[in-house]
């Protein structure tokens, strides 16, 4: 997995490549409580993430929660079988998708 | 490592010998090539000042001789022409004075009475006489001229008496008469005891005195009675402007010719040139002249070689001075001085070689000395040399010795240290400290670097020991836990041995000793049975204890009657209250009316369950889904109904199943489930897992299992 972090003035994007699994979930977590402070719009750019396990959507559910608190999220770029985890667990209702 | 002599071949020891060895080479190289160029140099010096001594000798020594010799030769050269020009002088003067008496008696002559003089008496032979001779045809007694002459007869005795070199003296008269003295009367007789006439006015002598009119030398005559060598002089005698008479004296030059002969000694010799240039006396064989008393004697004014050509003409004019002189194949030193009163010139030769003799001598000694010098100093050389080698060998030995054994001290310690640390390796006992490491230098710091490092590596040892058991009791720990876990889930079949008609099987393979995963069936009542499929976020003891406790809750509100969705609500409160770690579970609960086969279902973000119809395939059944529990608190889930026939069978499973990956990194998927499923839709639920576990099991190969792996089967029959 390739985490890239872009900071434009208060606009955090994190473009996410290849496995968000149990082993490289605590990665993205570390990265991003190091990088939340003052942000007040956090983009995933996850058009290259090939697999998110539950871990890692766990890692999303905490990042959306600390982003109700101070700004927005929105998740992008999806493609087909992480929506279609995204919808079977019903991240759907709950992250910002587009 | 092999060892010879004390050295071990391969080793430091031997290393540190070859650096000893390459420098005391390079030593004795340096020290062998220095004293080469400077012994070559010595030599070189030895032997130029040899050469430059040999050049100064001869150099000085030729010059010193050339002053010998010009100081000797030129001044006994000068004193010979001196001599030579006195003895002609004398003749001149004598012949002078009688030309002077002559004179004076013929212009007196009418006073003079006639003297009594003879012919020649046999008698007067071997003494002093005068004797009158004439030509054929005159008679003496008849003569004028001679009663004048006769007057004479006294003075020309005394005179041949005093000169003592004169071979004899005379006076002839113009009237064919002749008066001389001499000591050989007998001469003038024939064999017949007649006396012999003298052509008088006939000779040369006379022919060339009246001539000329003046004093005249002859060349080299023979003479006439005696045959013996000599020169005459002769003098006109005039009286009242007539011709009267000419006087002459006679000289031998035997004298001249033995000391000319004699002057071969001491390697030179001395000759004479007459007016012609022509060689009148030199001793035999000098080598260089010959004496050609004849009119065609080369003239050596016009000799081929201009060298003594010029020198000749120079002696015969002027005193030479000292001249080297090429004569053919000899260089000579020649000195000429001219004996002006007869025009000639006495030239003295000394061989130049012969004069450079004693030189050579000296230098041929000189070269002898410096010989044996330079033998001895050779000789010296070669025995310094062999002394120098034996001492550089000498040293080389030694120091090789020297290098071996000290090497062999440093190394000793280091030779010890190796085997001790492998004693130490071998073993795992503590590295010995020992005195002999106390050098002082790197090895004792290298020592106390291995006695530091085998006891930390012991302490290691013994730490990594410790946190080994510690790893093996958690082990043990964990593997409890799964045993625990495990067993809270159901796990004896069959479940319900009153309910014959439910066949349900199910497993949990965690992928870590305790998963995440769970699921659960139980009956609520008599016909309720309660279905649980669920998957915590997360894997580990964390997700093991999040696990247990939707475990219970489910467990609980769905005990309590309450509906799926209401049973997921409740939970999802619960669980939101104090989850500080944010993990979450997904959930599928469904109640089944064990009677009618009819399901009320909720889904917490959970897979959707398969279902199949009796004699049909194997279907995913796409339901509502409501967001994970955990995740968000008053979250509200939607519940739906579902039909189960007889002889159909329902298959929940956890993300584990799809999602297991190849080595490719390609997932199992629901294409592929569900085509297993129907692959093996005839067997009972236990055979139907094993087979789906099996295939899955295949599909991932090599790969890790990286979720866990959770079924559970139910046909209604």
């Amino acid at each position: 997995m390739t985490i890239n972090k872009t900071r434009e003035n208060e606009t955090l994007t994190v473009t996410i490549e290849g496995r968000l699994d149990t082993t490289t979930a605590p990665q993205l977590e570390a990265e991003l409580k190091s990088s939340l402070d003052d942000i007040k719009k956090l983009v995933f750019d996850i058009k290259d993430l090939e697999y998110i396990s539950s871990a890692g959507l766990r890692v999303l559910l905490s990042a959306q929660k600390v982003m109700n608190k101070q700004g927005n999220m929105v998740v992008k770029g999806a493609n087909e079988s992480v929506m279609e985890i995204f919808e079977v667990t019903g991240f759907v209702d709950i992250l910002n998708i587009e | 490592m092999r060892k010879i002599y004390g050295l071990t071949l391969g080793g430091l020891q031997q290393k540190i010998f070859n650096l000893v060895l390459i420098s005391i080479i390079l030593i004795i190289a340096v020290f062998i090539g220095a004293a080469y160029y400077q012994t070559a140099k010595l030599t070189k010096v030895v032997g130029d000042a040899r050469n430059g001594q040999q050049a100064a000798i001869k150099q000085v020594s030729e010059e010193t001789m050339h002053k010998v010799v010009d100081g000797s030769l030129t001044k006994v050269n000068a004193l010979q022409a001196y001599i030579a020009d006195d003895m002609f002088a004398d003749v001149k003067s004598d012949v002078m004075t009688m030309q002077t008496l002559a004179a004076e008696l013929f212009d007196n002559r009418d006073a003079l009475a006639p003297y009594p003089v003879y012919p020649p008496d046999k008698a007067n032979e071997g003494s002093i006489s005068s004797q009158v001779l004439c030509e054929s045809g005159v008679d003496y007694r008849n003569s004028e001229y001679l009663k004048v002459a006769s007057h004479m007869a006294a003075t020309l005795e005394a005179m041949y008496k005093n000169s003592g070199k004169l071979s004899n003296c005379y006076i002839g008269l113009a009237d064919g008469t002749l008066l001389c003295v001499d000591e050989h009367a007998a001469n003038k007789f024939d064999e017949n005891g007649n006396i012999i006439p003298f052509p008088v006015r006939d000779r040369s002598w006379y022919k060339n005195a009246a001539s000329s009119g003046k004093l005249y030398f002859s060349g080299i005559e023979e003479d006439t009675y005696t045959k013996k060598i000599g020169v005459t002089c002769a003098a006109p005698v005039y009286s009242n402007g007539q011709l009267v008479a000419v006087v002459g004296a006679d000289i031998f030059l035997e004298a001249m010719s033995e000391y000319v002969n004699a002057s071969t000694a001491e390697g030179g010799f001395i000759c004479v040139v007459n007016n012609d240039g022509q060689i009148i006396f030199a001793p035999e064989n000098n080598g260089i002249f010959e004496v050609e008393t004849s009119d065609e004697a080369e003239d050596l004014r016009s000799s081929e070689n201009k060298e003594l050509a010029d020198f000749v003409t120079a002696a015969l004019n002027e005193k030479t001075g000292l001249c080297v002189v090429n004569a053919g194949d000899r260089i000579c030193y020649m000195t000429g001085t001219p004996i002006s009163s007869v025009g000639w010139a006495v030239i003295s030769v000394v061989d130049k070689a012969v004069t450079e003799m004693s030189a050579n001598q000296l230098l041929d000694e000189y070269d002898k000395i410096n010989l044996e010098a330079s033998g001895q100093y050779e000789q010296g050389k070669t025995q310094s040399l062999a002394f120098t080698m034996l001492i550089l060998a000498l040293v080389f030995i030694t120091a090789l010795y020297a290098a071996q054994k000290v090497a062999g001290r440093i190394l000793e310690p280091v030779e010890s240290m190796t085997k001790n640390i492998i004693h130490t390796a071998e073993t795992g006992e503590y590295f010995e400290m020992k005195d002999l490491y106390k050098t002082g230098d790197e090895i004792e710091v290298l020592a106390e670097a291995f006695n530091d490092l085998s006891q930390k590596t012991k302490q290691y040892i013994e730490h990594i020991t410790e946190i080994t058991k510690e790893k093996e009791r958690i082990s043990t720990e964990l593997d409890l836990a799964r045993r625990i876990q495990a067993d809270m889930l159901p796990n004896i079949y069959p479940p319900f041995p009153e309910r014959p008609e439910l066949d349900i099987y199910a497993t949990m393979t965690p992928a870590k000793e305790v998963g995440g995963d769970f699921y659960d069936f139980f009956l609520i009542d008599d016909d309720h049975l309660g279905m649980v499929m669920a998957d915590v976020s997360g894997k580990g003891v964390p997700a093991a204890l999040f696990m247990m406790m939707s475990k219970i809750l489910i467990n609980d509100f769905a005990m309590q009657g309450a509906s799926p969705a209401k049973v997921l609500e409740e939970t999802n409160a619960v669980i939101c209250r104090n989850n500080e770690e944010e993990m979450f579970v997904t959930v599928w609960f469904g109640v089944m009316e064990i009677s009618t086969g009819k399901i009320k279902a909720a889904n917490a973000g959970h897979e959707y369950p398969i279902i199949r119809k009796a004699n049909g395939e194997f279907e995913l059944f796409k339901d509502k889904h409501g967001f994970v529990i955990g995740g968000m608190e008053g979250i509200r889930y939607k519940e739906y109904d579902m039909q189960l026939e007889k002889g159909g069978t329902l298959f929940l499973y956890t993300d584990g199943v799809p999602e297991a990956t190849d080595t490719h990194d390609n997932m199992f998927g629901t294409e592929r489930l569900l085509k297993v499923l129907d692959k093996n839709k005839d067997t009972d639920s236990r055979e139907l897992l094993t087979k789906i576990k099996l295939s899955v099991d295949e599909f991932v190969g090599d790969g890790d299992q990286f979720d866990d792996l959770t079924m559970l089967a139910i046909t209604l029959l």
